[in-house]
């Protein structure tokens, strides 16, 4: 699942993602990935940080309390590059941290690196 | 750049660093070069060219081929190897050594993120390791050696934790902090070189070299990689390369593609 308030980001990582072999759903912010994950929880979720309504760290902390909430690999995918968000976005719970820009090998290396793919 | 620039830039590549250049980077031969002309004081590369032919001068001539040398490398790349090398082979190497250090050559090391690749893992497991990383390109040495990287190459192949644990931010970049500093060296080298010394290593990782050589030195080179290479050791290799054809002295890993390990029988029956 795709969690961006960009819908520009959201395709482009649509299409890198597809091309690993996945099907994808997306959400526009935390709130409304937290009912997806509520119907059908995802193998993998790409997480922007800053959105409306709920952002990306609250939304991780909530779906970690879920049942099941543990199970999907986190990648964050943001503008905040700053070394003190990445430990705190890791110690919150994500599997992995994407600094954009990004393109399509390091999306693909870090869905491997977390055991995604 | 005329197709005749372009024959001499070939032969050049070839015999002194080994390198294939194919025609269809000709046009990257011309942008590549185009900064080269400028620092030198010349009008254009052709007119850089023309002067190199009539008199060669080698710092000129190698400014040339360095340019012309591809630095794509990553963190990680071919994650599998490093797999493989962190979990299976280098505890076993620093066992069979009896702790003393493994000694291990990133040759062909380009901007050095394969060499901090093989560092990491042994700092990890608290196994002492000799790390060296060479190339021809001086440019990708300084940048080896500096250990800075941007934010866009640091993540191609690097996991977040695994960064934050062995880089220091620092403005735009991520540099490798002193602790993995103190593990590898850098120092320039060419592979079409004989060793001059003993020097010997018990792993050596030469990946995406042999398939951008030209084809009549890679015999020269794997001779090369071999006299370097501990009976016992092992040699990576790309995984889409093998020595086939060019060398006798490795046998492949089944199940590991691109690990081979030195084989001393094969050496002395082909002497």
């Amino acid at each position: 699942m795709i969690v961006d308030d960009s819908r520009i980001i959201r395709k482009l990582a649509r299409r890198i993602i597809e091309g690993l072999g996945f099907e994808v759903d997306e959400a526009g912010d935390g709130a409304e990935a937290l009912t997806f994950c509520a119907i059908s929880m995802p193998e993998v979720v790409l997480l922007d940080w800053s959105m409306p309504v709920m952002d990306g760290l609250t939304f991780l902390r909530q779906l970690r309390a879920l049942p099941n909430g543990a199970a999907p690999k986190v990648l964050f995918c943001t503008i905040e590059t700053r070394a003190e968000r990445i430990a705190e976005a890791l110690s919150a719970g994500a599997d992995d941290y994407v600094m954009k820009p990004f393109d399509g090998e390091i999306l693909s290396s870090k869905f491997a690196e977390v055991g995604a793919v | 750049m005329s197709p005749d620039d372009f024959d001499r830039l070939q032969s050049l590549m070839a015999s002194r660093a080994g390198v294939r250049l194919t025609r269809d980077r000709m046009k990257l031969a011309e942008h590549r070069l185009a900064p080269v002309a400028r620092a030198h004081g010349f009008e254009n590369v052709g007119v850089m060219l023309a002067a190199l032919w009539a008199k060669p001068v080698a710092s000129l001539g190698w400014a040339v081929i360095e340019a012309l040398l591809m630095p794509e490398t990553w963190f990680r790349r071919d994650r599998a190897s490093f797999d493989t090398f962190a979990d299976e082979l280098l505890p076993t190497l620093s066992q069979a050594r009896g702790g003393a250090p493994v000694k291990i050559w990133s040759a062909g090391c380009s901007t050095g993120q394969e060499a901090w690749s093989l560092a990491m893992p042994a700092l990890e497991r608290n196994i002492a390791v000799q790390i060296v990383g060479t190339d021809l390109s001086r440019r990708a040495l300084e940048k080896a050696a500096a250990g800075a990287y941007t934010g866009f190459e640091i993540q191609r192949g690097l996991k977040a934790e695994t960064m934050l644990r062995w880089f220091e931010q620092r403005d735009d970049l991520w540099v490798a902090n002193d602790e993995l500093k103190g593990a590898v060296r850098f120092a320039r080298s060419n592979l079409l070189d004989a060793p001059s010394d003993d020097h010997r290593f018990d792993v050596i990782f030469c990946r995406h070299v042999l398939n951008d050589a030209e084809p009549s030195r890679r015999a020269e080179i794997l001779d090369n990689l071999e006299r370097r290479l501990v009976d016992d050791g092992c040699l990576f290799l790309g995984p889409d390369e093998n020595p086939d054809g060019h060398s006798v002295a490795f046998r492949p890993v089944a199940g590991r593609k691109g690990l081979f390990v030195k084989a001393p029988s094969a050496i002395r029956a082909a002497a």
